[in-house]
């Protein structure tokens, strides 16, 4: 398995933007999506025991413009709330795929940094980088809601900033995440969800996006059917 | 069309369809689907499907030392983790031997019944916002958080509290703890009078829960249905008082029970559970002071402790029903196996696909949420 962090991979080539106010423009976008969140918190595990009180009354992360949010393609963040066990890191990853752009994943807890408590379990996935970029961890277990609001109110100030952007990363090194994904899953894992059409159309094709795995992926992707409706 | 000119269609069989229930669905408690099939609204067919938290618990605990496992058990139900240290706790000490000096048992009693308290205004408001009432969730958390605040205080963890060890507790009440108890519960009793305008005598609740998944005596039996749910069914039956551990058995309280076995029933057993509880810790508080002595046992060195061969069953009642631990030791450091009866797994796989079948698609998340199950522990 390849162990490497991910970092952003240099940049794909781009139309050059020849409007001297872009940058004005994108640190406005910034700034707004900065301050409209909406958050799909996945309950995976234990931690999402401490988000309804960072919800509600007592700490209410409201004020901080974040708000939950029931599906992902209306959702700008993942939350991850605790270890990830193999059949809910299927689901969790066909969530992520069907997020807009762009988008955040939060690791909530020591589980999806390194296994945590159950590093030794044969049901858990251990480290969630290894199969979708993420943003951000939030460690402990559990991390207190005052954990869970600063790290969220970190997550602000970096897309405030333009940091915040490993959501390309998922795009330009497709090949990678989904080697880490075929080696759990097997070699028949696919999505509905076109990862590879979708870089393209972001314009976000890099060098890795295609690799052995995608060619492994295309040998065993079933085409997608429309979905039979009868009434 | 007049109504006496209309005549329901009766659907042909291709009308039915199958729906996923879960697992990322806010209707849903944690991380657990059903699937559903439906015709129109109705649901015709409902199958669980469980596994998307399964850690392998047994397994796990295994591999480890008697002790460490105390780190691992409350992971297993995260609403009400106490009943769970405790009954592994009791479990462990029967095979070991271990007599818990009686100071250590009040405080664990005091835990158990200040866990109860927490796990039920947090299903009141689980409960309440599946019916559309987002101000008892609300509310259940917030004063919930305040009895967190206690046990951060105790032990300090808010959640999960590894408190309870083989042979007692860790650490004595610190000063003017009881007083701080005392004023809380104060609180939430003055409380309760706005909880039931708000919630149990609201008309939006009532109606929608009367009648809903209502089970009899006799199947909630079959299905092995226990505490609360139980209860809710008529039958007074209560491990608390019918096989007292710890010092239940000089305590004095009733047993909450009503007849009719619906969502209803069940939410107020737990709302009368509410007032038995404060009325346990309160006599707790005026016992504790007089009762001196050590608050543990001595054990051997933990880190090789060979627990005596033999078997174990321990059972306890917690916030969501009967809670048992069957250990198994040959005399090594670790477990040779350890099973966990989790009342959950009864709750939430047949009891709620029974219930759900026959009802319509918006009950689901209401009976899921009246049974009070907890997936953690279903799956474990
Ligand atoms: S880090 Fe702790 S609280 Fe979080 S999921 Fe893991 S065991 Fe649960």
């Amino acid at each position: 398995m390849i162990k490497d962090i991910p970092i952003i991979a240099e940049q794909a080539q781009q139309p050059r933007r020849t409007n001297p106010l872009a940058h004005v423009f994108d640190e406005l976008m910034n700034f707004a999506r900065s301050r409209s969140l909406f958050m799909l918190h996945y309950c995976t595990g234990c931690g999402a025991i401490e988000l309804p009180p960072a919800m509600t009354s007592r700490f209410d992360m409201e004020r901080l413009g974040i708000q939950p949010m029931v599906t992902p393609r209306q959702a700008d963040i993942l939350l991850v709330t605790g270890y990830v066990s193999i059949k809910t890191l299927k689901r969790i990853i066909l969530t992520y795929e069907q997020m807009g752009s762009p988008k955040h994943v939060i690791g909530i807890c020591s589980c999806t940094v390194n296994g945590g408590m159950y590093w030794q379990s044969y049901a858990t996935a251990k480290k969630l980088d290894e199969y979708l970029p993420v943003d951000l961890y939030i460690a402990g277990c559990m991390p207190r809601p005052e954990a869970v609001i600063s790290g969220l109110q970190k997550l602000i100030d970096n897309i405030k900033h333009g940091k915040s952007d490993n959501w390309k990363d998922y795009y330009q090194r497709y090949d990678h995440y989904l080697g880490n994904q075929q080696h759990l899953f097997g070699n028949n894992w696919q999505t509905p969800t076109d990862v590879i059409g979708e870089a393209r159309e972001y314009g976000l094709f890099g060098p890795q996006t295609l690799g052995q795995h995608t060619e492994l992926l295309e040998s065993v992707q079933k085409p997608l059917q429309p979905l039979e409706m009868k009434l | 069309m007049r109504p006496e000119n209309y005549q329901a269609i009766n659907h042909p069989p291709s009308h039915e369809y199958e729906l996923n229930f879960g697992p990322n669905h806010p209707g849903i408690e944690g991380n657990y689907a059903l699937k559903v099939k439906l015709q129109g609204d109705q649901v015709v067919e409902a199958h669980a499907d469980g596994g998307y938290l399964h850690r392998g618990f047994e397994k796990l605990m295994e591999g480890r030392l008697w002790i460490q496992n105390i780190a691992l058990v409350p992971r297993i139900c995260v609403p009400d983790p106490v009943p769970m240290e405790m009954a592994y706790s009791l479990a462990v000490e029967e095979l070991g031997g271990l007599e818990v000096p009686i100071r250590a048992q009040w405080i664990r009693v005091m835990q158990l019944e200040l866990s109860r308290i927490a796990a039920h205004l947090f299903t009141f408001g689980g409960h309440a916002a599946t019916t559309g009432m987002y101000t008892t969730m609300y509310w259940g958390v917030a004063d919930r958080d305040l009895f967190l605040d206690l046990f951060e205080e105790l032990t300090g963890g808010r959640v999960y509290h590894i408190y309870n060890i083989p042979g007692g507790v860790r650490r004595d009440i610190p000063d003017g703890y009881l007083d701080r108890v005392t004023s809380t519960l104060d609180y939430l009793e003055s409380r309760l009078p706005d909880y039931d305008n708000l919630f149990f005598t609201n008309q939006v609740f009532v109606k929608r829960a009367t009648g809903t998944g209502t089970m009899t005596q006799q199947q909630a039996l079959e299905w092995g249905v226990t505490g609360p749910n139980l209860r809710a069914t008529g039958l007074k039956l209560d491990v608390r008082r019918d096989d007292p551990y710890l010092v239940y058995d000089e305590i004095d309280f009733d047993i909450a029970t009503e007849e009719a076995g619906d969502a209803w029933a069940r939410t107020l057993v737990r709302r009368k559970e509410l007032q038995q509880s404060i009325r346990i810790v309160r006599q707790v508080i005026e016992r504790l002071p007089s009762i001196g002595g050590p608050i543990r046992c001595p054990i051997p060195n933990p880190l090789a402790w060979n627990v005596p061969a033999g078997e174990a069953y321990a059972r306890i009642d917690s916030s969501k029903g009967e809670v048992a631990y069957y250990v198994v030791s040959t005399g090594g450091d670790k477990p040779y196996r350890v099973h966990v009866r989790g009342p959950s797994s009864m709750h939430a796989v047949q009891v709620l696909e029974n219930l759900v079948t026959g009802g319509r698609l918006e009950d689901v998340a209401q009976i899921m949420f009246s049974l009070d199950a907890c997936p953690p522990e279903v799956d474990r």
